[in-house]
């Protein structure tokens, strides 16, 4: 069985992040300047032959498009290179009407992650800021509380915790830092009551930090066991506990990482410059180890042999003109040597990983978007 | 507004601080001096000259001494610059084949190191044998490890 469910061509730019909406019925995708909807069938009819459908283009940012989420109501966020982001709600005839959120930041909006309970999310930026975001009914917008220390350079990615207060963020300042998002009205001491992570939760306290040293690219949460995950450049993935027990395991052809998707508890997928995911695995004592790769490039070549039976057996029906065939034939074979080599579905690197079906705890398919302006649904 | 790019956004915004070198080294608990280096660089030179080169380089490339200033750095680095240079051609592949990933990720710095140096770039013929043997071992791994650390030989 290929692992391979169903490649999107979508556009001809790079696609720096993606998001699907809580049904899987819509996908999100960063592209240029603009935000690009499309309508998906239901996640068990979708093969490889399915195309999706652009309903919506969201184009008011006027630079990059970094980061687009979707919330559990199915509002988007997208934040951009223009140091703005915005919150588009859904309308009843499949428009979108968009909202700034005031972010107060003077450099790019680099990533941007919903919390679960979908009232506000966290903006992560150049500026050495992470913005938590939060709607405010009296003057109908969004407005933004910052976290600013201890942060050094430009955070790269954000990861809530399923209780909605602890958020987690990497940066290129090399460091792993665990903040409290907790916001007064919105969340409740009960949600994190006996967190293994630490006791008070005021807005912005440190909670956590450990140092890397490599770029981090990616970080999630599993937060049922309480651990969180993270990526670096340097091509590593790594996994911490609420002990603080760091365990490090190198990509096996040493790549640097982009994107991680936990699988089940022992089981998490990355994916970066190599192309494909790879996914690694726990064993019984919680030692993290490389397992298989996906999709891998340059694997078992498609077999031409069968072809060409197919091939030789016309020509011997039509009788006439075989040797002038015969010989395109094999100049054709020539040039055919090269191409045999099976290519891999991302034909450049993969910048995010997302869950795309779970069943009984275990995701069993994984969406990818990738540089390459493809995204690509993998099965596991 | 063509040259966005080269406008000072924080010209008015004393909080705002730009990222320095010292913002994002790495945190060291303990700074290594030069005096406490000399007996590792006198081991070195033991093993070296007993000509039991494995265990030489695979102490060259342990616990290297990030922490140390840049002074006791270049002293340390003359000494395992001479422990490479006196490996035979033919034993570099088998010696670095020995070695564990980590102390591979820490020979690929002194390599580059050793490269950025005029002490190292008259052995440059060298170095670049150490080079391809490991890069043929342990694939672009070292190299993206050595591009993406702060720490330093």
């Amino acid at each position: 069985m290929s692992s391979v469910l169903s490649i999107f061509k979508l556009v001809k730019a790079p696609v720096y992040s993606h998001c699907f909406s809580q049904d899987k019925s819509l996908l999100a995708i960063t592209c240029e300047n603009t935000c690009l909807v499309y309508r998906l069938p239901p996640a068990n009819s979708v093969t490889s032959s399915t195309t999706p459908q652009l309903v919506a283009t969201l184009a008011n940012h006027d630079k990059t498009v970094t980061a687009v989420d979707i919330s559990v109501h199915g509002r988007i966020v997208t934040c951009s290179q223009d140091r703005n982001a915005y919150v588009w709600e859904p309308l009843s005839d499949g428009s979108y009407k968009p909202t700034l959120v005031l972010l107060r930041i003077n450099r790019a909006a680099t990533c941007v992650s919903w919390a679960p309970s979908g009232y506000k999310f966290a903006v992560g930026s150049s500026a050495r800021i992470i913005a938590v975001c939060y709607y405010e009914q009296e003057n109908n917008w969004w407005v933004s509380k910052h976290i600013k220390k201890p942060i050094k350079s430009t955070v790269q990615c954000l990861a809530w915790h399923s209780n909605g207060v602890v958020l987690a963020s990497g940066g290129t300042d090399g460091y792993l830092r665990l903040f409290s998002g907790f916001i007064k009205g919105l969340d409740s001491k009960e949600a994190v009551a006996n967190s293994p992570w630490g006791a008070k939760f005021p807005f912005g306290a440190l909670v956590r930090e450990y140092y890397h040293g490599a770029y981090i690219e990616d970080v999630q949460w599993r937060s049922a066991i309480e651990k969180v995950a993270f990526v670096s450049h340097e091509g590593s993935l790594n996994v911490v506990d609420s002990q603080d027990q760091l365990q490090s395991v190198n990509a096996p052809d040493g790549l640097p990482f982009n994107s991680l998707c936990w699988v089940s508890d022992a089981e998490i997928l990355c994916a970066g410059f190599s192309c494909h995911p790879v996914l690694f695995a726990a064993d019984a004592t919680g030692a993290w180890a490389f397992a298989r790769d996906l999709d891998k490039a340059g694997g078992a070549a498609p077999a031409p042999v069968a072809n060409e039976d197919l091939d030789e057996s016309e020509d011997a029906n039509s009788g006439f003109g075989i040797s002038a065939l015969r010989k395109f034939k094999q100049l054709d074979l020539k040039g055919k040597v090269s191409t045999d080599a099976q290519e891999s579905a991302h034909e450049n690197t993969i910048t995010q990983l997302k869950p795309y079906v779970e069943e009984q705890g275990r995701v069993t398919a994984v969406s990818a978007s990738g540089l390459d302006g493809k995204v690509v649904l993998y099965r596991l | 507004m063509t040259d966005w790019r080269r406008i000072d956004i924080d010209a008015f915004d004393p909080e705002s601080g730009r990222l320095t070198a010292a913002d994002i080294a790495p945190p060291y608990a303990t700074q290594v001096s030069l005096a406490e280096l000399q007996p590792r660089i006198a081991q070195l030179r033991t093993l070296a000259s007993s000509g039991d080169m494995q265990a030489a380089v695979a102490l060259a490339t342990s616990d290297p001494p990030y922490s140390a200033d840049a002074q006791a750095k270049a002293a340390y680095f003359q000494a395992v610059l001479e422990t490479l240079t006196q490996v035979r051609q033919a034993d570099i592949a088998g010696v670095v084949k020995a070695l564990q990933p980590a102390q591979q990720d820490v020979l690929v710095k002194y390599l580059y190191k050793g490269m950025s140096v005029p002490e190292g770039q008259k052995q440059g013929g060298i170095l670049l044998a150490w080079f391809e043997r490991l890069t043929q071992a342990a694939g672009v791994r070292p190299v993206t490890h050595y591009i993406n650390d702060r720490n330093t030989v």
